[in-house]
């Protein structure tokens, strides 16, 4: 019997396809597996399960009829909720936004429902995408799967949990600062930031205009590239979305890293901040696979990790205050305590410092290019420090900057989040790969070579898998 | 909670300069400790930024061309 709550969207797809399994049957399941143990992790602020087995009957009835839409066709996922489906609300997580009902599916809903998905319902973000893991809003925060008392990352905090948790195959985030691939590195799983244009903003409430994000988060490589391939596309109502065709990433997906050459930026960890052993040691030998896999490695030299943190910090503060300006002036207590910690040094950016800060990112992107004109991509880490207690916002506000995922917020490229093992108390571990502008297939390609020969990923192995918490295994049971 | 007195007078000034005389009122720590946070100068740039560079966003007319 296939265990569907840990089915991979790729395996699914092609069961799926070749009707030997029902999109009904998987999608039951995982509302079943919903209603069982996401009391215990708090990953879905509303599960919409009647809509969901309707689009799952439609999708057995076309692909019965021979009328195969491609490999999202009847896969079930969540969605951030922060991103508006026609006739939903779109909370953001937010006292603020409790009652707003979206008129219009965001772009990439819209993309996912032409696709034949089936969208389970929206979960849990830190509000607004940005603060933290929050106590005083109406919804409870999302948990860690593998590990309830630790920080799951954020802020696409309910789609990492998701994911881990068995109740998802698929899901999106958005990442501004890190907010998909922290959630990512938390709690073992893959998520991508893709390059800035290649994902469409349109229907998404947004934390920043220039940092914003939406990526694609799964449990394994080859099913985070098939969401993103069903995402990613020009939106001519977007003006920041790019005009250009949405590369290729599945054909040399598992070509392997003979070859490719790679850049380790070394320096954001041992030089410039503080890392946890755990994550050094892990990343270590992740290279040595990469090594062995063929690929050369080098370490390459950018600006101090501070600076790029800066850059991104002032660039937040400044865009997210305009959005949140007259909220805050007027209604300052209806946020989470994290949250207007948050968003209140954006009143104080100067325009001259929030312009230094663009004119910064200019100079950073150029040097990240010129270092990357002899690479195919670059890792590093994503978390400096493992996730600390979820309920110690001291701790959460300490560690909140110490990662190196911002610096690629800053120069729009590709990055990954992939998991490089957990340590001996089960916390996940994990690096980033990187490229330049619009590599997501090099970034991919790296990234599954790298998860096959290492065997991180979560999968159908009870042992890759986080165990239920004590009061989600007997409601399972 | 930091009481009135205690708060610096150029941060309640540029509070309320922009509008936070609510916030003020109720979150003095949490203004305050953002009045010093937004306030900090960027780290040291690189070697040859201007002030005269262009920044990351430049202006595109054309791309409103294609906008709907």
């Amino acid at each position: 019997m296939t265990d569907l709550a840990y089915l991979s969207v790729a395996e699914g797809a092609a069961l799926v396809r070749a009707k030997e399994l029902s999109p009904v049957e998987w999608t039951r399941a995982l509302l079943d597996r919903i209603a069982a143990v996401d009391a215990s992790y708090n990953a879905f602020l509303v599960v919409t399960a009647d809509e969901a087995l309707a689009q799952a009957r439609t999708a057995e009835a076309e692909i019965a009829k021979g009328q195969w839409r491609g490999p999202m066709h009847g896969v079930p996922y969540a969605a951030k909720d922060i991103l508006d489906v026609a006739g939903m609300t779109t909370t953001c997580h937010s006292k603020l936004r409790k009652d707003h009902r979206s008129k219009a599916d965001a772009f990439v809903i819209g993309k996912l429902r032409e696709a034949g998905a089936v969208l389970l319902g929206k979960v849990a973000l830190h509000e607004f995408a940005t603060g933290g893991p929050a106590f005083d809003l109406p919804w409870p925060p999302a948990r860690n799967p593998w590990n309830r008392d630790l920080h799951p990352g954020g802020s696409s905090s309910g789609s990492g949990a998701a994911l881990a948790a068995g109740l998802a195959p698929a899901a999106l985030g958005t990442d501004t600062g890190g907010s998909v691939r922290n959630p990512a590195t938390c709690c073992g799983i893959v998520g991508l930031k893709p390059t800035y244009g290649a994902v469409s903003l349109g229907g998404v409430f947004p934390l920043t205009y220039s940092l914003d994000h939406v990526g694609p988060m799964t449990r394994t490589v080859e099913d985070n590239a098939i969401l993103f391939h069903a995402i990613a596309g020009h939106d001519a109502s977007d003006l920041t979305s790019a005009a250009r065709t949405t590369p290729d990433c599945m054909t040399d997906l598992k070509a392997g890293l003979k070859g490719l050459r790679i850049g380790l930026v070394e320096h954001f960890y041992t030089k410039d901040a503080a890392a946890d052993p755990n994550q050094v040691r892990a990343i270590e030998q992740a290279v040595a696979v990469l090594q062995r896999l063929g690929a050369s490695v080098k370490t390459v030299q950018l600006s101090p990790l501070s600076l790029w943190t800066d850059c991104n910090r002032t660039i937040h503060q400044a865009e997210s205050y305009a959005i949140h300006e007259r909220d805050v002036q007027e209604r300052p207590e209806d946020y989470a305590d994290l949250t207007r910690k948050r968003l209140l040094p954006g009143a104080f950016v100067t325009a001259s410092k929030y312009i230094r800060a663009q004119q910064l990112r200019a100079v950073l992107c150029r040097e990240f290019t010129e270092a990357m004109r002899d690479l195919d991509a670059v890792v590093t880490l994503s978390s400096l420090l493992l996730p600390c207690r979820i309920d110690d916002p001291a701790a959460i506000a300490k560690t909140y900057d110490q990662q190196c995922r911002l610096v690629f917020n800053v120069t729009g490229t590709p990055a990954i989040s992939v998991p490089t093992g957990r340590t001996a108390d089960g916390v996940p571990l994990a690096m980033q790969i990187a490229g330049r502008a619009f590599s997501e297939p090099t970034v991919y390609r790296v990234a599954q070579a790298y998860c096959e020969a290492a065997g991180t990923c979560i999968g159908a192995d009870p042992k890759t898998q986080p165990k239920l918490a004590a009061a989600a295994r007997s409601a399972a049971e | 909670m930091s009481e009135p007195s205690k708060i610096p007078e150029s941060v309640r000034l540029a509070a309320e300069q922009q509008g936070l005389g609510r916030a003020l009122k109720r979150f003095p720590d949490i203004v305050t400790a953002a009045a010093e946070r937004g306030l900090k100068p960027l780290g040291e740039p690189p070697a040859g930024l201007s002030p005269l560079a262009s920044p990351a966003p430049i202006f595109d007319p054309t791309r409103f061309e294609s906008h709907k």
